[in-house]
C-alpha cells in the first residue's frame, strides 16, 4: 500500500537526534511493552507480515506522531480485536469481560532463558528455477499489491542488478493475508543518481531485497 | 478463532481504539498488561525476564564480540561474511532477527550504512534493542536518499572516492557492518578490540574507529 510508512526518500524531514543518550528504552513504559509483546500467549496466527500491514494501517498522522512501542501497542490491539482475542472496551479498562476457554498457563519465566534463541527462518524449498541471476539488469515494477508490499515507492519502476539471490522466502504480500507462498528473493542494487534526481557520487548504491515477482527483466 | 485480513475493518478497529483507550501510553500498556494477565494470556514475571534480557544480556557487546572476533580469526570471518547466522551460532548469539544475517565489510574503498526505510527491522540478536533514532521518521526517510549528509551529523566524513552501500532491510535479511579494524590496534587482543566497537559502527553511522576518539560502549 501507498502509506505514511513508505518513509524512503520522503524529504523535509530535520537532523538526526545523534545525541541520544545509548540505552535500550527511554522509559519504563516501553520496556514494559517490548517484555509483554515477548512473553504474551499468541492465540491467533499473527505473522510478522500481518503485523507489519496492521501497523501500517494506523492512521497516518498518529504513524508519524505517536512513540514507536505506543505504535506497537496500538498495532497489538488491533491484532486482537480484529481475532477475537479481546475487546476495545476491555483494552480501554484492563478488565477482562470474558474468559477465552482452554488455555494453557502463559509462559513462565523460566523459559526465556532458552526462548532468546528462538531463531524464525523464512526461507523454503525453491519449486522452480529462479527467473533472474547474478548480474542480471532488473526494473522494480511499478506497482505491487495493493496491499502489504515490501516494495517501496522509492525504488519503483527504476533499474537495477542483481547482486545476490537468496533462494525462496515467504512472500510478504500474501503472508500479510494469512496465506503462504514463497518466491525467490534477490539482493538488487541501484545506483544513487537512478533513484535521485539530486544524486551526484557516482558509484554510491542503494541495495534491497526483492522478490521475483517485484521485478522485471531490464 | 477466525482470522480476516481485511484493510477496511483494521482501521475501524484503529480509530476505536484511538478514541477509547487511556490518554498516556504509560496507562496504555498498564491496561493491556492488566487484561493480559487477567485472562491468564501473560505471566508478569516473564516480562520482567523479557526486559532483563534485553537491558543486561543482549546487546551491542554481543555485536562488538563478534566484529572482534571476525579481526582476529580469519576463517571466522570468512564464515561471518559467507553465513552471517550459522558463525554468530558458534558464539551463542542466534535468535530474534538472526535467521538470515547478512554481515557487509567495510574496507579502504567502501562504506555501508543500513536503514530499514518501512519498519524498523534490526539484528536484535546480536545488536539488542535500536536505537530510537534508527526508527525516527527521519532516518528512515533520509538514509537511502542523503546518506552521506546522515553520516555527517554523524561526525563521519566520507571521502568521494569511497563507495557509500545502504542496505535498505527490506526482507527477513537483517544487516550488520563489519567496520574495518582500526590502525594502531596491532597486538590487541579481543576483549580489548571489541572495547572499541561502538553500536553505531555496527549499524553503519560510525566508521572510524581509532582509538580514544571513540567512548568504548
Amino acid at each position: 500500500m501507498d502509506g505514511i510508512h513508505d518513509l524512503g526518500g520522503k524529504q523535509g524531514f530535520g537532523p538526526i537526534d545523534v545525541g541520544e543518550k545509548d540505552e535500550p528504552f527511554h522509559a519504563a513504559w516501553e520496556a514494559r511493552l517490548l517484555g509483554i509483546v515477548r512473553a504474551m500467549t499468541r492465540v491467533a496466527p499473527w505473522s510478522i507480515d500481518w503485523f507489519r500491514y496492521v501497523r501500517e494501517l494506523i492512521d497516518p498522522v498518529d504513524y508519524l506522531t505517536r512513540p514507536y512501542y505506543d505504535q506497537w501497542l496500538q498495532t497489538y490491539a488491533a491484532m486482537m480485536v480484529n481475532s477475537g482475542v479481546a475487546t476495545v472496551d476491555e483494552l480501554a479498562s484492563g478488565k477482562s469481560a470474558a474468559a477465552i476457554p482452554d488455555l494453557a498457563p502463559p509462559t513462565p519465566p523460566s523459559a526465556v532463558a532458552a526462548a532468546i534463541r528462538n531463531t524464525t527462518r523464512f526461507d523454503r524449498e525453491l519449486l522452480a528455477p529462479p527467473r533472474f541471476a547474478v548480474g542480471d539488469a532488473v526494473r522494480a515494477r511499478p506497482h505491487t499489491s495493493a496491499g502489504h508490499t515490501r516494495l517501496p515507492q522509492y525504488a519503483r519502476g527504476c533499474r537495477g542488478t542483481v547482486t545476490a539471490f537468496h533462494g525462496a522466502h515467504v512472500l510478504p504480500d500474501v503472508s500479510a493475508l494469512g496465506e503462504e507462498r514463497a518466491e525467490p528473493l534477490y539482493t538488487v542494487a541501484f545506483a544513487a543518481a537512478e533513484l535521485w534526481p539530486e544524486a551526484t557520487a557516482p558509484r554510491d548504491r542503494v541495495h534491497l531485497d526483492l522478490w521475483e515477482s517485484y521485478l522485471e527483466s531490464a | 478463532m477466525a482470522e480476516d485480513h481485511d484493510p477496511h475493518k483494521i482501521q475501524a478497529i484503529h480509530r476505536d481504539l484511538h478514541s477509547h483507550l487511556p490518554p498516556e501510553p504509560a496507562l496504555r500498556v498498564k491496561a493491556l498488561e492488566s487484561l493480559l494477565v487477567e485472562k491468564g494470556l501473560l505471566d508478569p514475571r516473564t516480562v520482567d525476564a523479557w526486559i532483563a534480557v534485553f537491558t543486561e544480556e543482549i546487546g551491542p557487546k554481543r555485536g562488538a564480540t563478534v566484529v572482534a572476533k571476525a579481526w582476529t580469526d580469519p576463517a571466522f570471518k570468512e564464515r561471518l561474511l559467507t553465513d552471517g547466522t550459522t558463525a554468530i551460532t558458534e558464539l551463542g548469539f542466534e535468535g530474534w532477527a538472526g535467521g538470515h544475517l547478512k554481515v557487509v565489510e567495510n574496507t579502504p574503498s567502501v562504506h555501508n550504512l543500513v536503514v530499514c526505510t518501512l519498519c524498523s527491522c534490526y539484528p536484535h540478536s546480536v545488536l539488542g534493542i535500536p536505537p530510537n533514532w534508527y526508527k525516527t521518521a527521519a532516518y528512515r526517510a533520509r538514509a537511502v536518499r542523503d546518506p552521506r549528509g546522515v553520516l555527517a551529523e554523524f561526525g563521519e566524513a566520507v571521502p568521494a572516492e569511497v563507495e557509500v552501500r545502504v542496505w535498505d532491510s527490506t526482507s527477513e535479511l537483517r544487516y550488520m557492518v563489519l567496520p574495518e579494524r582500526p590502525a594502531g590496534t596491532e597486538g590487541w587482543d579481543q576483549a580489548a578490540l571489541a572495547g572499541l566497537v561502538t553500536r553505531n559502527a555496527m549499524i553503519g553511522t560510525d566508521r572510524d574507529l581509532t582509538p580514544r576518539t571513540r567512548e568504548p560502549i
